[in-house]
């Protein structure tokens, strides 16, 4: 199943996938045209904003990356794989020549820890090529003083956007922005309707890319291909299987989507940052730009990382029950460990709604180093058939 | 689990030889004590994480017990096999979180009134602590749930301006130290959790109370800049970290009270009656060693293992450091808020971000004729990760070896005695004697 030949003959799908597989072209393409590149770590730096300045939005990824040198050197062990590789890339030169500028969001406590250290190499051994870095420092504890706190936040990364771009951001720039990426954001919703739906026209693995694409593109190019496909995909033939919903660390590339796909089971959602709750919840352009874009971070869906378990535990009923999912893969790679404390509760509470789970955890980086894995999947998949 | 190694069955109990430490200990049972007593009568309790502003429960008279203070009779009772096997049991990581998520174990025991530490941790009312790692909030609203206490929950902000010498500046410039949003943010949340307890527990929160209490804390972290002085400057020293640790952190934790301030007192008369007898820790002083990281709960003895064979004294940590330098706040009374706010968001950024750690450890190597160091980096704690490159780098440039290892401060589970030993060993010959020329 994964990712079909109906998806792979689309005009927009196969847009979308040539701008998932290569990550940079875009990026490049803008630069060569004289624009500045924001590289983004973490999944609540505003794109909004950075687009209101003119600036082309860009998401560090981990990727694939053999050599840990820096990594090694920096950080301590308990870092976990993939921001370990997503830290090589920024110490080691090769992001520098990708990116202008780093925006860093505190999406969880690692990125803090990097933020400090980038900041710290930056001081101390300033021959490295770090790239120039802001951090912003939300705060996710649903409280007035906490909002108002984060519309400060804001405001002086609406500063630093400036003075990188070297422009004013006007509220009209902001609304252009904004705008454009709600509607991507509702692009995406259409599609995953048909992902929800109880039959399935689209699957998880192409749902990533779907949606994923929108990290290394154009976000106008990228909602009027998702529109497109939102339409075309409505043709596309019913997938049957059993429904899957994925929980725990990001998922950058379809190779876990797929692998769990492969044994006719299909994702019909998910809650990390590669994937639906990357379209939850728009800007509303009925309050000031500053607001709209707090409201639209620090209130959609909890995130893994930032969220009490008893919030957790909620949300994840919430959204199986959205997606009509009946069985739930969490999937966690080592040293990403926040989630491993909701996952008692998140289990007891879906075994108590008759949702059967199996739980990967300690993993490791990349999907294809974990051995047992398929079969461990084959085996929760076909018991699921019975 | 390795229990079959002997050394890890049945560690050597340290020894500890100060007055100061023996009454710490004997106020802490009695202390503890007469809390279950008020508990019992249907007052109060709070239950909060070392950085949670506890001054402010101090000035109400709510009492409370600290995580970690809590977390290390637990480790130092060795319940800790107990506990993390309960933890496996309810479907938890064991190896996750273990200085923090011990308390929260330690509710999994049914048996808890009967063997619990002290006859059990009597049920708190309200759990209180900050969201500077991921995993706090969710592991302090399982405990709370467990004990059916209230949960409040404090946010962490990081800085954006780092002036080097921290230590220099936070005893009255504050304001140069920190972002002013930082502490006005602070103080905001100070005002939250005061309107929280006083809603809770229907007391009122008397700001002239808390300067009191800001005063006795001052006074009481005099004593300890004198002390901590007094052996940097002292050689042989008087004392080791075996002495000092516990005498520190239990006074620290009744921080704001009379009883704290004059135990601190009396813990530097009584080390400066040793020094001018002229009696020191180890006769045979030849290296002076300084131990970062949280306290080895588990296994204090390990600390006095090097005196014999290399005169290496363990004289350096950061319990007492830390009074002496990061809790004095003068003239509090212009603004007892802000001053205090002054001191709860530091303790994060001086402890665990570089450069404020690196440049403090070296200072404070430096003064107290530091030899080498061990550092010891937890295995399963983010909040821990304070740039152990920066601070290894910094005091290495600086001409001071520095042996980093992994363990756990809780967990007796995953540690070996005689591996760590042969480590620490091999690092005092080969990088301290030697030179690193071996
Ligand atoms: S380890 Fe450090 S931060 Fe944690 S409680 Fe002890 S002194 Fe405080
Ligand atoms: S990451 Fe560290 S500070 Fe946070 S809960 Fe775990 S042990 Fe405690």
């Amino acid at each position: 199943m994964s990712i079909r030949v109906c998806a792979r003959e689309n005009n927009a799908f196969r847009h979308l996938f040539e701008y998932y597989s290569n990550r940079e072209k875009a990026a490049r393409m803008f630069r060569k045209n004289g624009g500045k590149v924001v590289g983004e770590l973490g999944c609540d730096v505003p794109d909004e904003l950075v687009m209101a300045a003119g600036m082309f939005p860009y998401r560090i990824y981990a990727g694939e990356c053999s050599h840990l040198v820096e990594a090694d050197r920096y950080l301590e062990y308990s870092f976990d794989p993939v921001v370990r590789m997503q830290f090589e890339k920024l110490t080691d030169g090769a992001l520098n020549r990708e990116i202008d500028f780093l925006a860093i969001s505190n999406s969880t406590d690692t990125l803090i820890r990097i933020y400090l250290y980038l900041k710290e190499i930056k001081r101390a051994e300033p021959e490295k090529p770090v790239p120039e870095l802001e951090f912003i420092d939300w705060l996710f504890t649903r409280r007035l003083i906490h909002q108002t706190r984060n519309e400060f936040t804001l405001r002086l990364f609406w500063e630093k956007l400036e003075e990188w771009s070297g422009r004013k951001i006007t509220d009209s720039d902001f609304a252009e922005a904004a705008s454009i990426c709600n509607e991507d954001r509702m692009a995406i919703r259409e599609v995953m309707k048909l992902r929800r739906a109880d039959k399935p026209r689209v699957t998880g693995s192409e749902a990533l890319v779907i949606i994923g694409s929108a990290f290394f593109m154009d976000r106008k190019e990228h909602a009027v291909l998702v529109r497109q496909l939102a339409e075309d995909a409505k043709r596309w033939p019913e997938i049957c299987g059993a429904r899957i919903f994925l929980t725990g660390s990001a998922q950058e590339n379809t190779e876990l989507y797929e692998l769990i796909e492969k044994e006719g089971a299909v994702i019909v959602g998910e809650d990390h940052d590669w994937g639906e709750r990357f379209a939850d919840r728009d800007c509303n352009m009925g309050y000031s730009p500053v607001r709209a874009v707090v409201d639209r971070y620090m209130m959609r869906e909890f995130s893994s990382k930032k969220a009490f378990v008893s919030q957790r535990v909620e949300a994840l009923d919430r959204e199986v029950d959205a997606c009509g999912a009946e069985a739930v893969i969490f999937y966690m790679n080592a040293f990403e460990e926040a989630a491993s404390w909701d996952m008692p509760s998140q289990r007891k509470s879906l075994a108590a709604r008759g949702i059967k789970t199996r739980a990967f955890t300690k993993m490791s980086y990349p999907v294809s180093k974990n051995s047992a894995l398929e079969s461990g999947l084959k085996t929760f998949i076909e018991s699921l058939k019975g | 689990m390795n229990n079959d190694n002997k050394s890890n069955a049945e560690p050597v109990r340290a020894r500890k030889s100060l007055n100061a430490t023996a009454v710490a200990g004997a106020y802490q049972k009695e202390w503890f004590a007469g809390l279950k007593a008020r508990v019992g009568n249907g007052e109060d309790f709070g239950y909060l994480n070392a950085d949670v502003p506890m001054e402010i429960l101090r000035a109400m008279d709510i009492p409370f017990v600290v995580n970690q203070w809590w977390a290390a009779i637990c480790a130092a009772k060795r319940m800790a096999t107990k506990y993390y096997g309960l933890l496996n049991e309810q479907g938890y990581r064991d190896d996750l979180c273990s200085y923090c998520a011990t308390a929260f174990a330690e509710s999994l025991d049914p048996d808890d009134k009967v063997s619990g530490p002290w006859g059990g941790l009597p049920d708190p009312t309200i759990a209180i602590t900050r969201l500077t790692c991921d995993c706090q909030s969710k592991i302090f609203e399982l405990f709370a749930k467990n004990h059916g206490s209230e949960l409040y929950v404090m946010e962490n902000t990081q800085p954006r301006r780092v002036p080097p010498n921290w230590w220099e500046l936070a005893p009255d410039n504050w304001e140069e130290l920190y972002d002013a949003d930082r502490l006005d943010f602070a103080v905001e949340e100070l005002k939250a959790l005061i309107s929280f307890l006083e809603a809770k527990t229907g007391k009122m929160f008397d700001i002239n109370k808390l300067v009191e209490v800001m005063n006795l804390i001052n006074e009481q972290e005099s004593w300890y800049k004198k002390t901590r002085d007094l052996i940097a400057e002292t050689k042989p020293a008087p004392v080791t970290v075996v002495d000092t640790i516990n005498a520190v952190m239990q006074a620290q934790w009744q921080r704001g009270t009379r009883w704290a301030a004059d135990h601190a007192r009396s813990l530097y008369e009584e080390i400066k009656a040793f020094t001018d007898q002229k009696r020191s820790a180890v006769p045979n002083e030849r290296l002076r060693l300084m131990w970062l990281g949280r306290g080895l709960w588990h296994d204090f003895a390990f600390y006095q293992n090097f005196e014999e064979k290399y005169g290496a004294v363990f004289m350096w940590s950061m319990y007492l450091a830390m009074g002496a330098d990061a809790y004095i706040r003068n003239n509090v009374e212009a603004d007892p808020l802000r001053a205090l706010a002054a001191r709860y968001i530091g303790m994060e950024d001086f402890l665990h971000m570089p450069p404020w750690n690196a440049n403090w450890f070296l200072h404070e190597a430096k003064h107290n004729k530091i030899d080498g160091v061990v550092y010891m980096v937890p295995e399963n704690c983010m909040q821990a990760l304070e740039g152990s490159y920066f601070v290894k780098k910094t005091l290495e440039d600086a001409g001071i070896p520095v042996l980093i290892f992994k363990a756990d401060p809780v967990d007796a589970r995953k540690w070996n005695r005689d591996t760590m030993t042969g480590l620490v060993e091999d690092f005092i010959e080969t990088r301290i004697i030697m030179g690193g020329k071996k």
